[in-house]
């Protein structure tokens, strides 16, 4: 980045005061942006230790889930085949709502159930208590499961955002708020020179002036001592007095 | 049964399946099955007892529905073995073990040609104790109406439909009700097959029939609370060859939550002590695992007399509940869950 770059601009009064403007306006947009990045960063710290937490709950909800599954499976016999050759669609269904952090939109998943339980009877002659316990902590998984997969997309949409918001933060901080001061300077200093340039224009022209004058004082000093009076009162053709020169009068 | 002609037709394979008996697992195999920390471990522990080598060609790792498969597939291949080898009246006395299986393969093969699954993926999944011929035929179906017009009549569970269900209900009803219904209709047959051939086989065997029903009486009601399951329909899945009939069933009937259910359970001797220690708490016994115990106990008892039948379908029942036990005992190991690892039932 050479450090010579600033704006290209005619310097001139009403340019100083464009420039003054802009680099207002630049300050505030940094401390705005500034702001966002801070609460953009807050939530992204909390959205990272809740998913810790579910991350680890997940864990240990897994692994009931499969130990139910190993006793429904004890008491009822294999039912899988039954369950796999029996479903048609989805008893449970995932919607996506928007939630606004800081102008940023993060989507959450939320959960509904859809239609009836059509394994209502599953294990009703055998093994039914354990069918059903294992619904319900599949159940219970599947929230779990949503829950972490809806803190994870804010996580990657949050981790974008605050890497773009940074960005523009330093681009204004380290790029464009210097180039608009060394832009003023060079209009304060070009303004400053003008300025100066003027003043001494002035000046020579005075001293001029002076010169010519001087000048114009000595010749007729000179012409005075030799004509004397003439110059004083020099002749006017107007006047009805005898010319020495003319031959016809 | 004759005790003195029994053995003309039926002793070799009563002596085989007495020698099956004697390789069912003991506690002690159990108690170091438990000790496993790895699905090796237990392949290991299970060369030493009568299974042998049959996970010898599986590659590692291993997973718990292989053992499953393979489980099953010993278990298979020695009901085939004696199956084979027996005359009549042994030989319908072991089809009717079959038929349950056969239910289970059926409602499957309903369900699979309702949502339209093609018939080959649905013959894998079969038991393979269920299998019978017409099974492939099953694809040219495509309602439950019209495979039952075109196929199951010819099968030997036929007279089950026609007793409970009619052709308009199959479209209709849950397919759970239908293979409920479908055990009841069989359940009572066999009964009355077992009491007709008289003699020790019917004293053991109605014993052990008989408490399948009432159990399975018992189950439906309690799982049937708080489903859309009314009474009526319930009252239709009640076999009537156990214990209960027919008061104790038409008191089920009525019955709205548990503690009816116990006081239906407290008139039955034998059923009280079941009811009174169970309890949902962790650590207590569910209900369905007092029923499992009583089961095994009924099973081993059929061994205590000689010269009928009832001994294969003991060992039968009994070899299943041993499957059952190590798969849980696999699960429990693979998942390192060991909290629960001593829930098996013990047979011996």
């Amino acid at each position: 980045m050479s450090g010579k770059d600033r704006f290209a601009m005619f310097p001139s009064r009403m340019a100083q005061t464009i420039m003054k403007a802009r680099l207002k306006g630049a300050q505030k947009g940094h401390s705005l942006l500034k702001k966002k990045s801070d609460a953009l960063t807050i939530k992204f710290r909390q959205i990272l230790k809740k998913i810790i937490d579910t991350k680890t709950l997940m864990g240990d909800a897994m692994k009931e889930v499969f130990v139910s599954l190993a006793e429904a499976r004890f008491a009822s016999g294999d039912f899988s085949q039954h369950v796999i050759e029996n479903v048609s669609k989805a008893q449970i269904k995932i919607r996506a709502k928007k939630d606004n952090v800081a102008g940023v939109i993060l989507t959450q998943y939320v959960t509904f159930n859809d239609g009836t339980d059509c394994f209502e009877l599953t294990g009703l002659s055998r093994g039914g208590q354990q069918v059903t316990k294992l619904k319900k902590q599949s159940a219970k998984t599947i929230e779990l499961l949503v829950e972490l997969a809806s803190l994870q997309t804010s996580f990657i949409i949050l981790d974008e955002a605050i890497k773009v918001t940074n960005r523009r933060v330093n681009a204004i901080e380290h790029v464009i708020i210097p180039k608009i001061e060394r832009t003023l300077t060079y209009i304060t200093s070009e303004l400053d020179e003008m300025e100066r340039e003027e003043f001494f224009r002035l000046k020579k022209v005075q001293q001029k002036k002076k010169r010519d004058r001087d000048a114009a004082e000595k010749v007729k000093e000179r012409l005075r001592k030799e004509y004397k009076d003439a110059i004083d009162h020099p002749k006017n053709i107007l006047d009805t007095e005898v010319d020495s020169d003319m031959l016809f009068n | 049964m004759d005790s003195l002609s029994f053995n003309i037709n039926g002793g070799y394979l009563e002596g085989i399946v007495r020698g099956f008996k004697s390789g069912i697992l003991k506690r002690t195999d159990y108690l170091n099955l438990v000790q496993c920390e790895t699905l090796d471990d237990l392949k290991l522990h299970l060369q030493s007892t009568d299974y042998g080598n049959f996970l010898a060609n599986e590659p590692s790792p291993l997973s718990v529905s292989v053992i499953d498969d393979k489980l099953r597939e010993k278990l298979v291949s020695e009901f085939e073995y004696l199956r084979n080898h027996s005359v009549e009246p042994l030989s319908t006395f072991l089809d009717y073990i079959r038929y349950s299986y056969m239910i289970d393969n059926i409602v499957l093969l309903i369900t699979g040609t309702l949502h339209q699954r093609h018939i080959s993926e649905l013959i894998p999944k079969c038991h393979p104790l269920g299998s019978f011929e017409q099974m492939e035929a099953i694809h040219v179906a495509s309602t439950p109406a019209e495979l039952y017009n075109a196929v199951l009549v010819d099968t030997p569970l036929a007279p089950y439909f026609i007793d409970c269900i009619s052709e308009h209900d199959l479209d209709e009803m849950n397919i759970e009700i239908i293979r409920n219904t479908l055990y009841k209709a069989y359940l009572e047959d066999f009964h009355s097959f077992c009491k007709n051939i008289g003699g020790t086989t019917a004293e053991a065997m109605c014993e052990i029939l008989a408490f399948e029903a009432d159990r399975r009486a018992f189950i439906i009601t309690i799982n049937s609370f708080g489903t859309e399951l009314s009474k009526d329909d319930r009252a239709k899945l009640y076999p009537r060859c156990g214990k209960l009939f027919p008061d104790g069933l038409s008191q089920l009937a009525r019955a709205d939550e548990y503690e009816q259910v116990r006081q239906v359970a407290e008139n039955y001797g034998g059923y009280r002590t079941l009811f009174e220690g169970a309890g949902t708490n962790p650590g207590d016994k569910t209900l369905e695992d007092k029923f499992f115990e009583h089961e095994v106990k009924l099973n081993v008892n059929a061994f205590m007399q000689q010269f009928h039948f009832g001994v294969f379908y003991a060992y039968i029942k009994l070899k299943e509940q041993e499957c059952r036990n190590i798969v849980w005992i696999s699960e429990c190991v693979a998942q390192r869950h060991r909290a629960k690892i001593d829930s098996y039932i013990p047979i011996f």
